[in-house]
């Protein structure tokens, strides 16, 4: 009887997954090519590939408050190896990925040795310090005016907004297995035991150093990536894109679909970004960062596994 | 480097690391109590320094004689922070209090800008004019008022904490809190104390960084909390006298270091001005330290 049961669980959330999916596909199909709801589409679907990585490096208990270094190194490099050496977008958005991860590793290695909160005001500093590097650097990344870039898919292409969110569609359901593939497996085992108590990891012979580093590098390079789009979504980088809340975001996010799991960032960002809009449309600027943070202290004191667990704790009611 | 010009930097420094120390103690004194470090202390020095802002154009009340007020304000909102959101959290973990924080920092944040716009805002102290001089420098009178202030307050919190019931009973607690209780000691109190006092400093640093003359807007609170924190890992954790220290080193090097680089660079013929990497020294200083000793130079153990 319970062996039923989990497969049944099982199929339940991967036939969510599966439907959505297909939803996600046939939007354009069903809504025509709305530029409003496309560009929003897409700048979800690129935060949700950031959350989701930001997520993976919290897995190992290192919630970094800085994740916007990574975000915006990985814009200003693809935009600049972009733009020098003439490459596509395409090709130029994965080396800002992997910049960004060389990043990671070294920002992660001045971090190994530090607890929760130390590691979190390194990172935020040194989303800071990439901030400032950035805009002295004017030579090179335009200092605070920033630089062009070159758009994923050419403007004068008729329809260019359905193909870049379909291009980016496809590479958030690739990140997206690729993470679920990494946390259900023996690395995503290590993050969750070095999170929970590094000491007794070590002691069961894990190498603390090795995951730890292999979470920055990996959460880095799809932050980067996630970055990388971005800005060759909207054609333009400045040093704004280093800012606190681009930071925030993805915690933000996570924490409302459910932290360390992987479904959560995903939910989080489509959920939070739904009523992101709503409130959009009732013309309240500073009233809705007011309600996202409301909503972030309720849910850690009321619902800190998140919007996941909400259908458990439906279940253990309707049980009860 | 003529003697005028670096008793000027000192005098700069000090001023600078007076504002720092004052946030270090009130962020030393709840991750004392409490053991939770609260990442919000930028937004709480942001409120405090709006709220002088506001009653100072309202009433037009000289601003020193306002902090209190300030100071009083943001106790009491200290205490709704404590006990809305720290208290039903305890013990679920410290990303939960990293997080809950920043939850914190984004109400706050959009708060202020909504109630007064993001526009900066500044005020001028009655005494903004007024310099004093030593020797061949003049001085602004404001610096040296908040200097003299933070020397009187540091005294004055060194007797609350030896010699009054309540400091004691703060010490005890951020010392052994299961014994406190065990003595009678109400330690929830004691956290919701701690809290207000802390904020209360914040209070006090933010408003006297309105009144020498910076500028305020919704976002200033997270570079002074960033070099606070700096300051209070640097010194250690729970370290009063490490705060003191690592205070005015902080203040005093911000102040310094750019100006040896940029002789350095001009010893190399390269004329470069390093003013914006000022904020960026606290944050060097802080990594270099946290990767050499993790728990601070004069931290206890167990952070």
């Amino acid at each position: 009887m319970k062996l039923v049961r989990m497969n049944m669980n099982m199929n339940m959330k991967t036939w969510t997954g599966i439907i959505s999916l297909i939803l996600a596909f046939l939007i354009p199909l069903i809504f025509g090519i709305n530029q409003y709801l496309l560009t929003v589409l897409i700048i979800m679907l690129v935060f949700i590939i950031y959350s989701s990585a930001w997520n993976l490096l919290a897995l190992s208990g290192q919630a970094s408050l800085g994740h916007a270094a990574f975000f915006g190194i990985g814009g200003y490099v693809s935009a600049i190896v972009a733009n020098t050496l003439g490459m596509p977008p395409i090709a130029a958005i994965p080396v800002g990925g992997l910049f960004a991860a060389f990043i990671g590793v070294l920002i992660g290695l001045t971090c190994i040795r530090m607890r929760e909160w130390f590691l979190a005001m390194v990172t935020f500093g040194f989303a800071i310090i990439a901030h400032t590097i950035t805009t002295e650097l004017s030579w090179l990344t335009g200092g605070w005016d920033g630089i062009p870039a070159k758009r994923l898919i050419p403007v004068t292409i008729t329809n260019y907004i359905m193909y870049e969110y379909y291009v980016i569609l496809l590479i958030a359901v690739a990140v997206v297995v690729i993470i679920y593939l990494i946390t259900k497996s023996r690395v995503g085992l290590a993050l969750q035991a070095i999170r929970e108590n590094e000491l007794e990891a070590k002691v069961m012979g894990i190498n603390v150093i090795k995951y730890k580093l292999m979470a920055f590098a990996v959460s880095a390079f799809f932050t980067g990536i996630a970055g990388a789009l971005e800005i060759h979504h909207f054609g333009y980088i400045t040093p704004e894109v280093y800012g606190m809340d681009i930071s925030f975001w993805p915690i933000l996010y996570s924490i409302s679909g459910g932290l360390f799991t992987v479904s959560g960032p995903i939910l989080g960002t489509i959920v939070i970004t739904f009523i992101w809009e709503v409130l959009r449309a009732f013309g309240l600027m500073y009233e809705r960062f007011i309600l996202i943070g409301v909503i972030l202290v309720l849910i850690v004191i009321f619902l800190p596994k998140g919007l996941v667990s909400v259908p458990e704790k439906i279940k253990s009611r309707l049980q009860l | 480097m003529e003697p005028g010009v670096l008793i000027q930097i000192l005098v700069w420094g000090l001023y600078a690391g007076c504002i720092y120390i004052l946030l270090a103690i009130g962020l030393n004194l709840i991750f004392g109590v409490m053991k939770v470090v609260n990442f919000a202390h930028g937004e709480l020095l942001m409120l405090g320094a709006y709220a002088t802002f506001w009653i100072y154009t309202l009433s037009g009340v000289n601003p020193y004689l306002i902090i209190a007020l300030a100071m009083i304000i943001l106790g009491i909102i200290g205490v709704f922070i404590e006990r809305l959101c720290f208290r039903p959290i305890k013990g679920t973990g410290k990303l939960n209090e990293i997080f809950l924080s920043l939850g914190l920092i984004y109400l706050f944040q959009n708060l202020a800008a909504l109630l007064w716009t993001t526009d900066s805002r500044s005020i001028h102290s009655p005494y903004s004019n007024v310099s004093v001089s030593v020797g061949s420098v003049r001085l602004p009178l404001d610096y040296i008022i908040i200097i003299l202030f933070t020397i009187v307050f540091l005294i004055a919190f060194q007797l609350f904490m030896k010699r009054t019931t309540i400091g004691r009973a703060m010490r005890a607690t951020s010392q052994n809190r299961d014994a406190a209780a065990l003595m009678g000691i109400n330690v929830e109190r004691m956290d919701m104390l701690s809290f207000a006092l802390g904020s209360a400093l914040a209070a006090a640093a933010g408003s006297l960084w309105l009144i020498s003359g910076q500028i305020v807007d919704p976002y200033m609170g997270s570079i002074p909390a960033i070099k606070a924190f700096a300051v209070v890992i640097i010194g250690g954790l729970g370290s009063i006298p490490g705060a003191i220290v690592a205070g005015l080193t902080l203040g005093i090097a911000e102040n310094v270091v750019p100006l040896f680089m940029q002789s350095f660079a001009g010893l190399l013929g390269v004329s470069m001005s390093f003013t914006a990497w000022k904020d960026t020294i606290a944050f060097f200083i802080l990594i270099i330290v946290l990767v050499i000793r993790p728990t601070g130079i004069f931290g206890e153990k167990g952070e």
